[in-house]
């Protein structure tokens, strides 16, 4: 299930949805929390904006989760991810994945937050604190990672 | 004369760059989303070079090689900073 919003989340009703879909086949939840970060450290943030393509993102963000059910054997995603204007501090995405054992959650949540980075369509603008505001520009580190989710074969099994 | 258009979506920086979110285009017949990125690139410099905007065409990523049809959702874009 993806959800993508503008208003923050609860992190817990969204750890006790996950579980209730299992309906009890579940017996390990591995999650991701995104927060709003400053991205100029030396200039200080004041907050986040992110722009996004409505309903791309939806399919995109859903077509990694149905990758990451056949890649790895787990029992269900929920992604919510949260567009608009955020303060400092502010939750932006969680991924929750429910399997029966860990491991392969683990791998399936760290692949869905990775892959989301470089295919999902959203723009952060960050706003400083003397107004001055920039968008952010996406880092090589995760286009790296993406790619490696798609080449190293070894990261689908435990090691 | 020919109705046949696309609807182009711009987001982010780029939007900014040409004052718009959204446009109707005339396409009568197929284009490659090279050379159509290339004739938008060269429209607006402030946009940059091409070779560094994405594209998607009916909400599925595309590359330089795909061709854009008439009718076609067509959105352009900096990489992506989600997450």
């Amino acid at each position: 299930m993806v959800v993508i919003q503008t208003e923050p989340f609860d992190v817990a009703a969204l750890i006790a949805r996950l579980q209730d879909r299992g309906a009890g086949r579940a017996g390990a939840q591995v999650h991701f929390l995104g927060t709003v970060r400053d991205y100029s450290p030396e200039a200080g943030s004041r907050s986040l904006f992110l722009d996004h393509y409505p309903g791309m993102c939806e399919r995109e963000i859903q077509s990694l989760c149905n990758r990451a059910m056949q890649r790895w054997d787990i029992l269900d995603t929920l992604v919510v991810h949260r567009v608009g204007e955020l303060p400092l501090g502010d939750p932006i995405v969680f991924v929750g994945v429910a399997s029966a054992h860990r491991g392969e959650a683990f791998r399936a949540c760290e692949y869905i937050i990775d892959t989301l980075k470089t295919r999902a369509p959203f723009w952060k603008r960050e706003t400083l604190a003397d107004g001055q505001a920039f968008w952010v520009r996406q880092q090589h580190a995760d286009a790296l990672k993406t790619e490696q989710w798609n080449t190293d074969p070894n990261r689908d099994h435990e090691s | 004369m020919s109705g046949a258009t696309i609807e182009v979506l711009y987001f982010a920086q780029v939007a900014e760059h040409l004052g718009t979110r959204q446009e109707t285009q005339a396409l009568d017949a197929p284009v490659q989303a090279g050379a159509w990125l290339d004739a938008l690139a060269a429209r607006c410099p402030a946009l940059g070079p091409a070779a560094r905007l994405k594209l998607a065409i009916n909400q599925e990523h595309a590359g330089r090689q795909d061709m854009i049809r008439p009718g076609d959702e067509v959105a352009v874009f900096e990489p992506v900073t989600g997450g």
